[in-house]
């Protein structure tokens, strides 16, 4: 490691170790629900960064996010479920190697797996339809949420229908789970240093000239898809083991909207975007619940939500922090720096 | 009739045209010649004003033309054959002819159509074709046609010869030099430059987005060494 | 056994003319703009809840709410375009699917604030209601009802697009924009032409819809927005007779699946849809009748 990545990794490191101490001090003062909250915000981070890979960095626009959660949410509290309860909550379709009336398998693998499970149903959906332009990878991948959530509603035998899973272990906690946001950040902040992520920008600024630069832009797009499922699925393993219980229609598109939306208001295509974003339109939405209930005025959350993302596309498309970034660069250069402000979302390729 | 004032282009960052200024007469054909990517193209759409100059005016017939969309130029008689044809290759050759003329409102549409097809006859009897089957030769006649039908006061021609048989090219600039007799003033952006050296009364040469040379054909193509510097032999 | 086909194949017309409907108007859009127009779906929503406005609170006449059904899904294509779409426009498509996303969103969760997060129950005019039986097959007059208006409608436009001026016009910017312009075609009057066309289409299919199906609610639009992109892509993207096929392919097939499948997969005929989408998509992804798309 040269000089410079070495000062990466330290201030990596510093940022982790300040981001602990902070979650530290909240998890002792605040109390227990705005803990809860922080630690959602932790899950729809790992979400967001994920599709960051894909919506983010290499100009896709993937709307089947909650599918893939879903999937990693499913397999991973099936492997896990303990045992004894199997018989109770009727379950008992799981076949004898998977698990077995004896067995009962522990976080981490279940995790992975569920992961793992996400990203080969982007294989799926991701060979057929990345080749062709990007609005079919939105209505596919939209396909493919409602396909998984229609299996588990239907295959009743073994997810439990629609009236979905509860009393799932609490393995997941705050720790957990900013421990996998970590995790994530870093893999995709590697690989965006890698010759791969350098594939990766160059087909989001024009998928033609990367071509006509040898690179395969059809691989390179599997690719982003396909870790970027696997992520999602780690977000829905920890979902389930925290929330503790899961239902089919909580993986809808809504799901799917309010992670787009805190990728998009956060700061598409920058590492920290996804995480400013998950956490500002969090705490919008608990802090205007209690109106909405109180008004018994449904939906006004969303409406402002669609409002925002209409208006930041309009006139603000790089998000908070790269808002932030531009400023900073701006002020830095003086005049010279409002020219590397560029839309991070999609490439300029129109024929 | 069409003068053009100081006019830089650029595409985002790079400069295509710079303090560009010539002018046509009336009645006259004019060709702009040069080699690849010297900036020829990107004057004509900035005549016809699908690119817009950075600096610089353009005036037509009198007027300043400098802010007005292409539906305006079009509306004035400024029509542009572009680069390749870009006949609609979904729509018939009577579609095709029928919206060259689709900004007019006058009533003398057949005339008109009868004139077209007296000029190309090929194209009466491909008239409800696909414009897309055409061989090469008449996708650029149809183009002609199509602009012809826009009761163009100045035509412009983006390479008219690209791609074609050179049997075919001489049919077209023999039809192009009839146009011109009809009291059309044509400019042309045309890369072969013995096929026209004949045809045109003025000669502007660029290279890199200047002019760097002009006047009478014979005059500015007196020795080879002109036409190796500028037009890469 | 005949009967039981030839009842399948009048539920197929049926949800197929729809289809074929809503195909239609988001084809219109996405042949010029090559835009997936999420907000269609709205569009339909709304129709929908202006019908339900006028003929079950105002009780106007039903052809006077017709006219403004058209009329005001026009002026909300109009307002789309102006508002959200226009400042995109040659930009980054990804920009504009998100943004139509965006409005979708909004006009989704508008009609629920406004109205109700439960559904309502659809009550067209008495005329709709009627119920015929025809050797054993059952239909009724809002069957019949959409089947006629979706032909007359779909008729109306291949006039339209075919022999009108502005119709030519509409062809030739969704084949070339920039050539389009120096025809002295004025571009964004297409454009908005064809955002105020499609949406009057949807408004009016949100009628039949909630006529269909007796209830009407908030979130309506969204699957059959979503079928509507489907159905492009199975019957060919940018060709508007691909679109209308491939409603009626839509139709046919969900219909058909949910029919002669055991009953316990009925739920699954959105799963269907969507698997027939990536089928179509691996194997010809330009559809049935579709024109080579640059990629």
């Amino acid at each position: 490691m040269n000089a410079n990545l070495l000062f990466k990794h330290f201030k990596f490191i510093v940022g982790v170790i300040v981001g602990y101490g902070l979650l530290l001090l909240a998890n002792y003062t605040m109390d227990r629900y705005t803990v809860y909250i922080i630690a959602l915000i932790g899950i729809y981070a790992i979400a967001a960064t994920s599709l960051n890979l894909t919506n983010g960095y290499t100009g896709l626009f993937s709307l089947g996010h909650a599918g893939f959660m879903a999937v990693g949410a499913y397999v991973a509290t099936l492997l896990t479920f303990p045992v004894r309860l199997r018989i109770a909550y009727n379950l008992p379709l799981l076949p004898p190697f998977l698990g077995g009336p004896e067995y009962q398998w522990p976080f981490i693998p279940a995790l992975f797996l569920g992961g793992l499970a996400a990203a080969v149903g982007a294989l799926f959906v991701g060979i057929p339809v990345l080749r062709l332009r990007g609005h079919y990878l939105s209505v596919a991948s939209l396909g493919f949420m409602v396909i998984v959530t229609t299996l588990a509603k239907g295959l009743k035998n073994i997810t439990r229908g629609a009236a979905g899973i509860q009393a799932i272990p609490h393995y997941a906690n705050l720790w957990w789970i900013y421990g996998w946001l970590v995790i994530t950040i870093y893999v995709i902040w590697r690989l965006l240093d890698s010759s791969y992520g350098r594939a990766m920008l160059a087909i989001r600024e024009s998928e033609v000239s990367a071509q006509a630069q040898g690179i395969h832009v059809t691989y390179y797009k599997i690719l982003s898809f396909v870790i970027s499922a696997f992520f999602a699925g780690i977000a829905g393993g920890l979902y389930a083991h925290f929330a503790r219980s899961i239902r089919p229609h909580e993986f809808s598109f809504s799901m799917t909207f309010y992670v787009v939306i805190m990728l998009i208001i956060g700061g598409a295509g920058t590492l920290l975007g996804p995480t400013v974003g998950a956490a500002t339109i969090t705490a919008i939405k608990y802090a205007l619940k209690p109106i909405e209930e109180g008004l018994k005025i449904y939906g006004l959350v969303e409406v402002l939500y669609a409002i925002l993302l209409i208006v930041v596309m309009l006139w603000w498309p790089q998000g908070i922090v790269g808002g932030i970034k531009t400023l900073i660069a701006f002020w830095r250069k003086g005049k010279g720096g409002k020219e590397n402000v560029r839309v991070p979302v999609g490439n300029v390729d129109r024929t | 009739m069409l003068v053009v004032n100081n006019v830089h282009v650029a595409y985002g960052k790079i400069p295509a045209v710079t303090n560009l200024s010539f002018a046509v007469d009336e009645g006259q054909i004019v060709a702009l010649v040069g080699a690849n990517g010297a900036g020829k193209s990107t004057v004509l759409k900035t005549v016809v004003g699908v690119v817009k100059p950075l600096s610089g005016k353009i005036f037509f017939s009198e007027n300043d033309i400098t802010s007005w969309g292409p539906e305006r130029r079009v509306r004035a008689g400024i029509v542009l054959v572009p680069e390749g044809r870009q006949i609609f290759t979904t729509l018939s050759v009577y579609e095709n002819l029928l919206l060259g003329a689709y900004h007019r409102r006058d009533h003398k549409l057949r005339h008109d159509f009868e004139q077209i097809y007296n000029l190309f006859p090929i194209l009466k009897e491909r008239a409800q074709q696909t414009a897309g089957t055409l061989s090469g030769g008449e996708q650029q006649m149809l183009a002609l046609g199509r602009a012809l039908m826009a009761n163009p006061r100045l035509l412009l021609l983006d390479e008219p010869s690209l791609g074609l048989a050179p049997l075919v090219v001489r049919d077209i600039y023999k039809t192009i030099t009839e146009i011109c007799q009809t009291g059309i003033t044509v400019l042309l952006v045309e890369q072969n430059i013995n096929m026209i050296i004949h045809l045109v009364n003025y000669v502007y040469v660029m290279q890199t987005g200047e002019i760097k040379l002009h006047g009478p054909p014979q005059e500015v193509f007196k020795s080879e060494d002109i036409k190796q510097a500028y037009l890469g032999g | 056994m005949l009967i039981y086909t030839a009842q399948q194949i009048v539920n197929g017309l049926v949800l197929g003319s729809m289809y074929a409907l809503l195909a239609l108007g988001m084809t219109v859009v996405y042949g010029i703009l090559r835009l997936v127009n999420f907000a269609h779906g709205g569009l339909i929503t709304i129709g929908a809840f202006i019908f339900f406005y006028t003929l079950s609170v105002l009780k106007l006449h039903f052809i006077l709410t017709l006219v403004i059904a058209l009329l005001l899904g026009a002026a909300i294509g109009f307002l789309l375009d102006f508002v959200a779409y226009r400042k995109l426009r040659g930009g980054p498509e990804v920009a504009l699917l998100i943004t139509s996303l965006g409005v979708y969103i909004f006009i989704e969760n508008t009609t629920k604030l406004l109205a109700s997060p439960q559904p309502y129950a659809f009550r067209p005019p008495a005329l709709f209601l009627q119920r015929f039986a025809l050797k054993g097959i059952v239909f009724s007059s809002t069957d019949i009802f959409i089947i006629l208006s979706a032909l007359s409608i779909m008729a109306a436009f291949t006039m339209f697009i075919k022999r009108s001026r502005l119709g030519i016009a509409m062809r030739a910017t969704a084949e070339r924009i920039e050539t389009a312009r120096l025809m002295g075609i004025d571009v964004n009057k297409v454009i908005v032409t064809a955002f105020m066309l499609g949406s009057a289409i949807a408004a009016i299919t949100g009628f039949m819809w909630g006529a269909k199906y007796g209830q009407i609610s908030y979130d309506m639009g969204f699957m059959a927005g979503v079928k509507a992109f489907v159905a492009i892509v199975v019957g060919g993207v940018g060709s508007i007779p691909g679109a209308m096929v491939g409603g009626y392919l839509l139709g046919f097939t969900e219909t058909l699946m949910v029919g002669t499948l055991p009953p316990g997969f009925a739920e699954y005929r959105d799963a269907f849809v969507f698997t027939l989408l990536l089928l179509v998509l691996l194997l010809r992804p330009i559809g049935l009748m579709g024109r080579k798309e640059a990629l």
